[in-house]
């Protein structure tokens, strides 16, 4: 609520700025929801019964999906004017891009995206919720069907909304890496979220005696991993566009270098990167709830630097901004993230009780 | 030099973890186990210590970085000094995946090669196998008949539900 006040002060003081923020909280909730949903097809669809005992957890964070589909509602309807490409003549913009990025078809395919994602995750989800009453193994063959086709919607349709929604903020600028990078923060970010609830909730109960330290060391080795898969694609991205050293490529990195942007790109590094790498290089690390907790809110206050960075300096390049915008927009994710997921993750058993693989899962030895 | 030992034929997997757990409890002192899979949990039943090998690889992939970032440097500056578009001599992002693959190279093969060698594996090396089912479907767990009471080991097998138990001189090879 709070955040949501914040935010509407900054759409009168700034509301260019404001905006910029209403698509940072509204795309950073797209990626906690869609990262649920890809870990639960994800385990699905690669048998992977590690997962089963705390898979209520992204259950419940794809919940959000819907709550993030009217934050960016609101900005695409309210002030599309965002994106300069609303505004261009539609011939400066030229070729392929000035069919794509027309204000109709730009909100047809927003449309059928989340479309997509919500119906997959709200079906999987229910198919979950189904099998706790019965038992029947068919509900997790049908959900593994759904997951592989998923998977392969997932990656179309998270690569074009990264595009349509970030990269076209600069509608001259473009990278073939964008979509991969945007994927691994999600992903990054979605695991750092699952490891802070697990932790919280086994503390707080529900999930104690069900989640073991073998289960947290494999979401701190998956954590490790793609924190380094993260750095790998930002620095693909960054040495192409360096070497090649085109006016029209470097023109993103360019104002995101320079001034008071420039320190926030290194710890944008630091946070994402070398921060969960030395941290959790060590085997008694990942199995170290507290280290883990501590490793997984510096990946989240990184993931946020990072979509900051994306998208901030596209409204204000002199110098990062922090006001009640900037504020509102970190609140507003929080509370809504929170509140959808608690109501969510009440509204069924806390591990899924007929699952036909929790009980290899509870056993799990990593 | 010969030495005695036990070995005890299993056909389940929580048989021979259960066996590997009893023989801590009492003492005995452990050979090996031979699975025809890794079996989750038999490590921590024989109260294994954890594995040096995390420490050779990390030594490996410092190697490897130091390695590549000194030949990049010396070579693209010192030795054959070459204008690409104007950039300076030094330059670290074009070095970047050169650092980065000689890392994972060195970490990953030089992790197996140092295993290997330490195990004194490899070809020419003719293996070891007390009972030729654990290629199949039979767990092993050999123990040093050394210290233990014949009695006690057997009894012990026994209640694991050991499909045979027994006593072998080997030559020692350690």
């Amino acid at each position: 609520m709070t955040g949501a006040l914040a935010l509407s002060v900054g759409v009168v003081l700034a509301p260019e700025r404001a905006w910029a923020n209403v698509l940072l909280a509204g795309y950073a909730l797209t990626g906690l929801g869609l990262a649920g949903t890809f870990f639960v097809a994800l385990t699905y669809a690669s048998d992977a019964t590690w997962a089963t005992a705390f898979r209520r957890v992204p259950e419940s964070m794809t919940r959000v999906l819907p709550a993030a589909a009217v934050v960016l509602g609101l900005l695409f309807v309210l002030h599309p004017s965002l994106y300069p490409w609303t505004l261009e003549d539609a011939a400066e913009v030229g070729g392929f891009k000035h069919l794509w990025l027309t204000t109709p078809f730009f909100l047809v395919r927003a449309l059928l995206y989340f479309g997509v994602w919500i119906s997959f995750a709200a079906a999987l989800v229910r198919n979950s919720r189904r099998q706790d009453e019965d038992g029947d193994a068919a509900w997790t063959r049908r959900n593994i069907r759904l997951s592989a086709i998923f998977l392969v919607l997932f990656a179309l349709t998270c690569f074009l909304a990264s595009v349509d929604w970030v990269m076209s903020l600069t509608p001259h600028w473009y990278s073939t890496m964008f979509g991969v990078y945007n994927f691994a923060g999600l992903f990054q970010s979605g695991l750092a979220t699952m490891i802070l609830i697990v932790i919280w909730l086994r503390r707080a109960g529900p999930l104690r005696g069900v989640v073991h330290d073998d289960h947290l060391h494999d979401l701190g080795k998956l954590l490790f991993a793609f924190s380094t898969f993260w750095m790998y694609i930002w620095f693909s991205q960054y040495m192409l566009i360096w070497y090649a050293n085109i006016p029209e490529e470097t023109v993103y990195f360019i104002p995101r270098m320079q001034g008071a942007w420039q320190p926030l790109m290194i710890v944008n590094l630091v946070l994402n990167w070398a921060v969960p790498l030395l941290a959790l290089m060590a085997r008694p690390m990942k199995r170290h709830a507290g280290m883990l907790t501590k490793v997984a809110l510096a990946v989240l206050v990184g993931r946020w630097l990072d979509l900051y960075l994306m998208i901030l300096p596209t409204v204000s390049p002199a110098a990062p901004p922090i006001g009640p915008s900037e504020i509102g927009a970190a609140l507003l994710t929080a509370g809504l993230f929170l509140r959808v997921f608690t109501g969510a993750f009440q509204q069924a058993a806390p591990v899924p009780v007929k699952d036909p693989f929790l009980s290899e899962s509870l056993h799990y030895h990593s | 030099m010969s030495r005695r030992i036990f070995v005890g034929v299993f056909e389940h997997e929580a048989d021979v973890i259960e066996a590997a757990g009893a023989s801590r409890e009492h003492g005995f002192e452990f050979v090996d186990a031979y699975t025809p899979y890794a079996v989750h949990g038999l490590d921590r039943a024989m109260g294994l210590e954890r594995s040096w090998l995390p420490w050779a690889c990390l030594g490996l992939g410092a190697a490897g970085l130091g390695f590549a970032t000194w030949l990049q440097f010396w070579t693209m500056t010192v030795a054959w000094p070459i204008n690409v578009g104007g950039r300076p001599w030094n330059s670290l992002p074009a070095f970047v995946p050169v650092m980065f693959e000689l890392t994972v190279l060195c970490a990953g093969v030089g992790v197996v090669i140092t295993f290997v060698i330490a195990r004194r594996l490899g070809p020419g090396r003719t293996p070891e196998i007390p009972n030729i089912r654990v290629t199949d479907d039979r767990f092993v767990l050999v123990l040093d008949a050394g210290a233990s009471d014949p009695r006690v080991v057997r009894r012990v097998f026994e209640h694991c539900h050991a499909v045979t138990i027994e006593e072998r001189d080997v030559e020692d090879r350690r």
